[in-house]
């Protein structure tokens, strides 16, 4: 079992351009996120979610403010890393195990090692039977689980998800969440899992914050003290209604909506 | 269509060829029996059987400036496609390149390029470098727009992934950049490749003891349009073949492409 990594970011903003045209897109926002803690930022458009995800990965600089991933200055892009993106992002020249063993040519790890990681992952994520096909033969429920795959292959020590599962249908989604949490049961590394959905947020998550827009900023934090793994319908959990509740009421007073 | 689809593939493919061909030899026999009803001499339009017989009584000259011909496109097609490809790459990754060059290369792409024939010829003389030159020069431009973009149409994320593998540069070139641009330059490599054919044989019309321009040239002189529509048949041929052979190479080079 791997051990996750901890997140400490510290007063962390991020502006594009310069001058009076200047866009202070986000924070200053702080973020400590534990070893193998599953967390959820979630809130609308533009609130610098995704920003967000590009610092802790180290592929962003940000404007002010430091991170620390285990507790080493980060300066650089991190390595020990999987990212999922909303779109598969997968290279179509490659069939689906092509893709993920992609990791383990450029880090030059062991290949039997390495393959016997993509099988198990497969199997883990019902990809058993698509290892041969290119991505234009997969639906794309399966295409995001093939860069799931891709981003845990070399077993890094933190998960980051940017929408993962944006562009899939309601059925798809909930089939996919469940097997990503019973992954990361399995596998506890720390993950930063960036959301639209409240359900999503809080059927997955440890810990939910709600993120605010222009600037982007962290306005709630609610621990998620649910049982695991988490059925399909959490409406079962009278907490979940609550934890519901709470982030719809965030939303309501940021003004992200307006019910009369 | 489900009598197509139950045929089988070797069956399918002949009767895919067998259409058109059938269609092409319709027009030549209405061309033989028009010129012959007609009466039209020969130095004015010259019958298929003319021609056709032409192609069997000078085969040896045809293929032998045709072989000229062909290899003067194919050492100018690869003079331009290969800087063609590397510009591209610059261009759509290098924002100095795209700065500076670009403007200059759409500049020169909208000028008519084979006006340039006769001062290369002042330049160069009359030796093979003049031609291989212009050819390389007009197989340029069109690679080099379909190859910046096919490496621009790149999403930009994944470069976010490359970076968080810790890929090399040239990792990242040889195992994602340029496979995902692949498709884009081979599209441009096989209109391109026609296009040089034309090109050669223009330039041998301006200078030449030798090639299929060549002997258009001589055989204009002598009114011999019979001799003129076998070379135009010969110099198709080396154009259809050369676009095969470039379609050849992109099936062995990008087999996963969807074809």
């Amino acid at each position: 079992m791997s051990i996750g990594a901890s997140i400490n970011a510290r007063e962390l903003t991020k502006s594009y351009g310069g001058g009076a045209g200047a866009f202070h897109a986000l924070g200053p926002i702080d973020l400590d996120i534990k070893p193998g803690e599953f967390v959820s930022l979630i809130g609308p458009s533009g609130c610098g979610k995704s920003t967000t995800m590009l610092l802790v990965a180290g592929l962003e600089p940000p404007s002010t403010g430091s991170i620390a991933i285990d507790g080493k200055a980060l300066t650089q892009p991190i390595t020990e890393v999987g990212i999922v993106f909303q779109d598969h992002l997968l290279l179509e020249f490659r069939t689906a195990m092509k893709n993920v063993l992609l990791q383990q040519e450029i880090r030059g790890l062991d290949r039997a090692e390495s393959l016997e990681r993509a099988e198990h992952l497969f199997a883990r994520l019902g990809l058993v039977g698509a290892e041969n096909r290119y991505p234009w033969q997969l639906s794309g429920g399966m295409r995001q689980r093939v860069s799931i795959a891709r981003a845990l292959v070399h077993n890094p020590s933190m998960l980051l998800m940017d929408e993962p599962f944006g562009a899939l249908d309601a059925i798809s989604r909930t089939q996919i969440r469940h097997d990503l949490e019973m992954l990361w049961l399995e596998t506890r590394k720390t993950v930063l899992f960036i959301t639209h959905s409240i359900d999503e947020a809080i059927g997955l998550s440890d810990r939910v914050f709600v993120m605010s827009r222009s600037p982007g900023r962290i306005v709630d934090e609610i621990r998620i003290d649910l049982p695991r793994p988490r059925p399909a319908h959490l409406g079962e959990y009278p907490d979940f209604a609550a934890y519901t509740k709470r982030i719809y009421s965030v939303f309501e007073k940021l003004g992200v909506y307006k019910f009369d | 269509m489900s009598v197509t689809r139950a045929m089988s593939a070797p069956i399918r493919v002949a009767a895919r060829i067998a259409e058109p061909a059938l269609w092409f030899a319709g027009l030549l026999l209405l061309w033989q029996v028009l010129v012959r009803a007609l009466d039209v001499p020969l130095f004015v339009l010259p019958a298929p059987s003319d021609f056709l017989l032409r192609i069997v009584t000078d085969h040896q000259r045809l293929l032998h400036e045709g072989l000229i011909t062909a290899q003067l496109v194919v050492y100018g097609f690869i003079a331009g496609a290969i800087p063609g490809v590397v510009f591209g790459y610059l261009i759509a990754n290098v924002r100095i390149f795209e700065q500076l060059l670009y403007p200059l290369f759409v500049f020169i792409q909208g000028m008519p390029k084979i006006t340039l024939a006769p001062l290369m010829l002042v330049w160069f003389g009359y030796t093979t470098f003049p031609k291989i030159l212009l050819t390389a020069l007009i197989t340029f431009f069109p690679v080099l727009v379909d190859s910046v973009a096919g490496f621009k149409s790149i999403d930009h994320r994944l470069y976010y992934l490359s970076r968080s593998t810790g890929a090399s540069w040239w990792q990242t070139f040889w195992k994602i950049q340029l496979p995902s641009a692949a498709p884009s330059i081979f599209s441009g490599f096989k209109i391109t490749v026609v296009v040089a054919v034309t090109v050669v044989i223009v330039v041998e019309w301006l200078n030449s003891n030798n090639g299929l321009g060549y002997i258009v040239l001589r055989a204009m002189d002598a009114h011999d349009t019979a001799l003129i529509f076998a070379t135009l048949i010969v110099a198709s041929a080396i154009g259809v073949l050369l676009s095969y052979a470039v379609a050849l190479v992109e099936r062995i080079a990008i087999p996963w492409r969807r074809h």
